[in-house]
């Protein structure tokens, strides 16, 4: 009899729980505060500078964007805010104005609003933003030459950038407390691990975030690098180096878990985050790029409307 | 309706005060580059070179002194431009402006100028060599980029 239960739905109406894509939103700059507060300490003003326009032009990119196209007004939603914060966290600390204003305009205008805006976009706009940038000035996301000014106290060269130009022997130094604790170069919010893995707890216990697909994200890196690692200990890095350096906790926790371009049960987020992490060390062992993570959550994305058609047989007979 | 009005005008003095505090960050508070470089990122077709400045002439470091690099002659304020301002010599054979500077054109020849590669690996590799530490003049993956 008590299972009997779990399938009755009652009548409407129904009583809302409160919950709404603002406080999501909100919810979710929260959770990344740290990581982004952390970033400004230790790049400064430059990474003020950038995380400021970065989110402001957002808000004011999507403002225009709907008054042009005679849409209702959905920067309330505090998703532009999001995107703009999240954006920033990818680039160095130095970009220059237009690189952010370039990048906030392609993530909102051409990954999120052509689409239909919020819920609609099958890629992450951040993802789309930072792809575009990549592949036309990618200059601007070279770690090495963008933060050449600042003496640091730890190693100066970016952990991916040493790991794929000059092998393992050049960031045995790293330790696993220096990942954590930011001692890496990087994007404004992408160094200090600890930071990125207390928002995604946070995001993951609120329910704002979904586990499967963070966590099989990870487990995918760890998996995939681990094999690597037992098959050619002198050449390749350890699951660890992948998993707290570069953009795989800030892909992991917020480009991967992106509501509309991640499925919803639970087979397809479980392969879908899998597949990412095993594309994150895939690309960085033997492909091209220096980290893998963007183009792994474009991918993925483009993947996702397949994997989603694996669900759960409907219940009762069909005639 | 009144909450979603409410949001949106968060969201616009979100915008506004952030765009001043970027615009203001950008310009009137930018970061200056500090006077002696930190690292140079040095461009080249075989792949770039970060050549960490400060550990080479620090006193932390290798403590090199400036004009064992920079040497145009010893002491002189010409002496620490950047090296790509004189080891660049224009394509079309002519006298950069950079030389004319002190010199008169005729009064040295240019073929005495090194290109700014073979600058490079003339006094990069021949220190290490000399020192016997670092990369060597073989080990080009050492200090160059894939």
């Amino acid at each position: 009899m008590a299972n009997q239960k779990r399938f009755i739905v009652s009548h409407a109406p129904f009583w809302h729980d409160g919950s709404s894509v603002t406080e999501r939103s909100y919810h979710m700059m929260l959770a990344a505060l740290p990581a982004v507060i952390f970033g400004i300490i230790k790049y400064g003003m430059p990474a003020l500078a950038v995380t400021a326009l970065s989110v402001s032009s957002a808000i004011l990119w999507e403002a225009a964007f709907r008054r042009i196209s005679k849409e209702n007004e959905t920067v309330g939603d505090g998703n532009a805010a999001l995107i703009g914060l999240i954006f920033a966290m990818l680039l160095p600390a130095t970009s220059p104005w237009w690189v952010v204003v370039t990048g906030t305009f392609v993530a909102i205008v051409i990954g999120k609003e052509i689409f239909g805006g919020i819920g609609s976009n099958p890629f992450n706009p951040v993802a789309v933003a930072a792809a575009f940038l990549m592949l036309s000035w990618w200059k601007y996301f070279d770690f090495n030459a963008a933060l050449v000014h600042y003496p640091f106290d730890h190693m100066a060269v970016y952990p991916l950038s040493a790991l794929k130009n000059f092998g393992l022997s050049s960031v045995e130094g790293l330790t696993l407390a220096d990942l954590l604790t930011g001692k890496q170069t990087g994007g404004i919010g992408t160094t200090f691990s600890l930071g990125l893995i207390i928002g995604g707890v946070y995001l993951m216990l609120r329910g704002i975030i979904r586990w499967e697909i963070a966590l099989s994200f990870i487990a995918g890196v760890f998996i995939t690098a681990t094999i690597f690692k037992a098959n050619n200990p002198e050449q390749y890095a350890g699951p660890m180096i992948h998993i707290l350096s570069g953009y795989t906790l800030l892909g992991a926790f917020f480009l991967a878990t992106d509501d509309s371009s991640s499925p919803v049960n639970l087979v397809p987020m479980l392969l879908y985050g899998l597949m990412g992490g095993l594309m994150v060390v895939l690309i960085r062992n033997i492909g091209a790029y220096i980290d893998g993570t963007i183009l792994t959550i474009l991918l993925i994305n483009t993947v996702n409307p397949l994997l989603d058609k694996i669900r759960p047989k409907a219940l009762g007979k069909v005639v | 309706m009144e909450k979603m009005k409410n949001q949106t005008k968060l969201a616009y003095w979100m915008a506004a005060v952030l765009l001043a505090v970027g615009v203001l960050s950008y310009t009137a508070f930018s970061a200056k580059p500090p006077e002696e470089p930190v690292r140079i990122m040095l461009t080249a077709s075989a792949g770039n070179v970060l050549f960490t400045h400060d550990t080479h002439s620090g006193s932390a470091g290798y403590g090199v002194d400036c004009f064992t690099c920079h040497h145009h002659p010893d002491g002189d304020d010409y002496a620490l431009r950047s090296c790509g301002d004189c080891h660049n010599l224009p394509e079309d054979g002519s006298t950069p402006d950079i030389c004319l500077e002190c010199h008169d054109e005729g009064d040295f020849e240019l073929d005495m100028v090194p290109s700014r590669a073979d600058a490079f690996h003339i006094q990069c590799a021949g220190c290490h060599e000399e020192m016997g530490a670092g990369p060597m003049k073989e080990e080009c993956s050492m200090c160059h980029v894939r």
